[in-house]
């Protein structure tokens, strides 16, 4: 697969980011590729359910597993074993590690998370972090990286306005300067 | 060390992977790899053959059977047919093994790599009915605790919990009494100290002169202050270093080195790396003062929170309601015995309308799908349940940050955590997914009884609370092995995730 069909998927992921940031939630969206087709795809939805955990991938993940279709052998340990995701985020250590007890083929995300990134940024969980039985995977960045942070930086800017004190006067400054991406078409 | 068992060659047997049956003075038969396997093979599908509970009570039980069979569902008992009976124990092992209860057989996966010639070993469960033949090749870093029951596990669930009902040590006295940490059922898992290593500490190059003649200091210490070299930056050092019997002065970190006065007659100033910041531990300073005397400012330690007498019989008996659910999960839904549980803070027993309690077993084998961990389904129950209830959603600081100054942490504030406040109890280390999702839940403290050093995410694999980098921190407790809480074992094959 060339450069050209990760940027191609990642664009879908970015769709799905973009629904997240129109719902109110941390837009980050993802989609899980499987024999050159899309079977599932998800964002964010940590405000909706009041949960902090779930993040787009263990949407996605929760389909993928739901529907026999996608799952056909019963009780399979690895079910995306030869699955690949997009994502726009780096996957965080929760959600790296979910990818490596369903034995993920491949990781593809956009810009690096450096508070919780569990591809490398804080924590190694796709393969330095030793695992008894899983084996690790190969965890990529910089596919649509500036799409992926500007669109974090407009949820930033949004959420900034309505908070009630804000913080410091030098964390504001620096917000007015950064432009607003143009829309992905 | 034990002289290496003799090995004599096996009946002669087919297998896929190429696995061989020898014999060994110690274990009797067993399976060998004859050639390389790599890891997460499925090297048998064992069929198996099943006894009914009545059968296996009545019969099986009395017999040579009782030394080989597994438990199945609905209290059947199964012999794995082909090479399922035949391998011997090890801890740890190298073979994993799953039962597929759809299809009546047992499926032996490689937990690593094998070499040729490598005896394949499973993990018979903590309750063994024979001395192992050696002992663990590993050097162990966990002493087994003995829990004192393992000659009970042959009497029957029923009398066990009978014999075994543990009673509340901590049910009497004061209950406003603070508990010394030794009579704590657990011990506080504390952060390892900072900057152990020489190579984890940080430097910045600064500027150092030697002074031959030590009167000179006290003329160069005034210069410093004229100079403005004097500021803060170096305050965690101290200007001066003997040396043997060098004396040496730390002037700065500009980029050009200072010009001390003329008349001293100095040697030209030269580049050191120096800490870039005091010293929190006395392991520390020791190895930042190897690279230039450092101030030592050891970390005003948090106090550990005091546990009220009450508190802990409340901990004692939230432990003992998870261990429940575990051993119901396994027994009645043949679920591995694994439970979370988050009960009503200790501090709203005397609210009017205290949080309902939440607790979950892991249902990973009756709902296919193997992220169905205990502690995130507990997660979801309190999640679902605040979402019913109107509650405000959690916050969005567990938004990933790209750069500082999009900092998300900074930009709310006041909002309601989903588990602040609360204490998780758990029967096992949560694994490296759930732990992470107890960090962005929030949780106050983790306490669990089974640490799993393989898997584990506080405190095994890693520490994720500790980790540098993430935003919030929470309290591990390790349940002591000699507190007990229940009779049931409900010990792990130590590779799952728990």
């Amino acid at each position: 697969m060339d450069s050209n069909d990760h940027l191609k998927w990642m664009k879908e992921a970015m769709i799905m980011a973009e629904e997240a940031l129109a719902a109110g939630e941390v837009p980050v969206g993802c989609v899980f590729v499987r024999d050159g087709r899309i079977i599932a795809k998800a964002r964010n939805r940590t405000n909706e359910l009041r949960n902090a955990t779930r993040h787009a991938e263990l949407e996605a993940i929760d389909c993928i597993i739901a529907d026999e279709t996608l799952t056909p052998e019963i009780g399979q340990q690895y079910p995306l074993s030869k699955t690949t995701l997009y994502v726009t985020v780096e996957p965080c250590i929760m959600c790296a590690s979910a990818l490596r007890q369903l034995g993920i083929q491949e990781v593809y995300y956009g810009c690096g998370n450096e508070r919780f990134g569990g591809c490398g940024s804080v924590l190694g969980v796709n393969e330095e972090l030793d695992h008894p039985v899983h084996k690790s995977y190969k965890a990529t960045g910089g596919f649509r990286r500036e799409d992926a942070i500007m669109i974090l930086r407009r949820f930033y800017i949004t959420e900034n306005a309505n908070a009630p004190v804000p913080r410091s006067k030098a964390n504001r400054v620096l917000k007015t300067e950064i432009n607003p991406p143009s829309s992905p078409h | 060390m034990f002289p290496e068992p003799s090995l004599s060659p096996g009946p002669h047997h087919l297998n896929r992977t190429g696995c061989l049956i020898k014999i060994s003075d110690n274990t009797g038969r067993g399976v060998y790899a004859s050639q390389f396997i790599p890891k997460n093979t499925d090297i048998d599908i064992s069929p198996v053959l099943l006894f009914s509970k009545q059968e296996y009570e009545n019969h099986g039980r009395h017999t040579v059977l009782d030394h080989y069979t597994f438990k199945w569902t609905e209290g059947r008992m199964a012999l794995a047919l082909g090479l399922g009976s035949l391998f011997n124990h090890s801890d740890p092992p190298n073979v994993t093994y799953s039962l597929d209860i759809r299809n009546d057989s047992i499926r032996y996966t490689t937990a690593r790599n094998i070499h040729e010639g490598e005896e394949l070993c499973i993990f018979y469960g903590h309750n063994l009915w024979f001395t192992p033949a050696k002992p663990s090749s590993q050097t162990c870093s966990e002493p087994e605790t003995d829990d004192g029951w393992g000659g009970l596990t042959v009497v029957g669930d029923d009398q066990q919990d009978e014999i075994m009902d543990i009673p509340n040590p901590y049910a009497d006295g004061d209950t406003e009494a603070i508990t010394s940490e030794e009579d704590l059922p657990f011990i506080r898992l504390k952060p390892a100290p900072e900057e152990e290593d020489a190579q984890s500490i940080q430097t910045v190059q600064a500027w150092v002169v030697d002074v031959p003649d030590p009167r000179h200091i006290t003329t160069l210490l005034k210069w410093l202050k004229q100079a403005g070299l004097d500021g803060p930056e170096l305050g965690h050092l101290k200007r001066i270093r003997k040396h043997d019997d060098l004396t040496s002065l730390l002037l700065s970190t500009t980029a050009d080195p200072p010009q001390p006065p003329e008349d001293l007659n100095l040697p030209a100033p030269y580049l050191l790396p120096v800490p870039t910041s005091a010293a929190l531990t006395l392991p520390s300073l020791s190895l930042k003062s190897a690279l230039w005397p450092t101030m030592y400012t050891p970390r005003r330690k948090d106090e550990p929170e005091p546990w009220t007498r009450g508190k802990v019989a409340w901990a004692w008996n939230a432990m003992k309601r998870t261990v429940g659910a575990a051993t119901k999960a396994r027994l009645e839904n043949d679920e591995l015995p694994i439970a979370a549980h988050i009960p009503a803070p200790y501090d709203d027993r005397t609210a009017t309308s205290p949080l309902p309690t939440f607790i979950a077993a892991d249902t990973r084998r009756s709902t296919r799908h193997p992220l169905r961990h205990a502690s995130i389904i507990a997660i979801r129950q309190m999640a679902d349940y605040r979402a019913s209830q109107g509650l405000d959603p959690p916050p969005d600081d567990d938004a990933p940050s790209v750069d500082p100054q999009s900092d998300p942490k900074e930009t709310r504030n006041g909002s309601n955590y989903l588990l602040t406040d609360q204490t998780f109890f758990v029967t096992h280390e949560p694994c490296i997914m759930c732990s992470m999702a107890l960090l962005h839940s929030r949780v106050k403290e983790v306490i669990y009884l089974h640490p799993m050093s393989k898997t584990g995410g506080c405190g095994g694999s890693a520490c994720l609370p500790m980790l540098k980098g993430v935003n919030h921190r929470f309290t591990i407790f390790q349940w002591k092995g000699t507190t007990k809480v229940t009779a049931e074992d409900i010990r792990i094959d130590p590779t799952i995730d728990v």
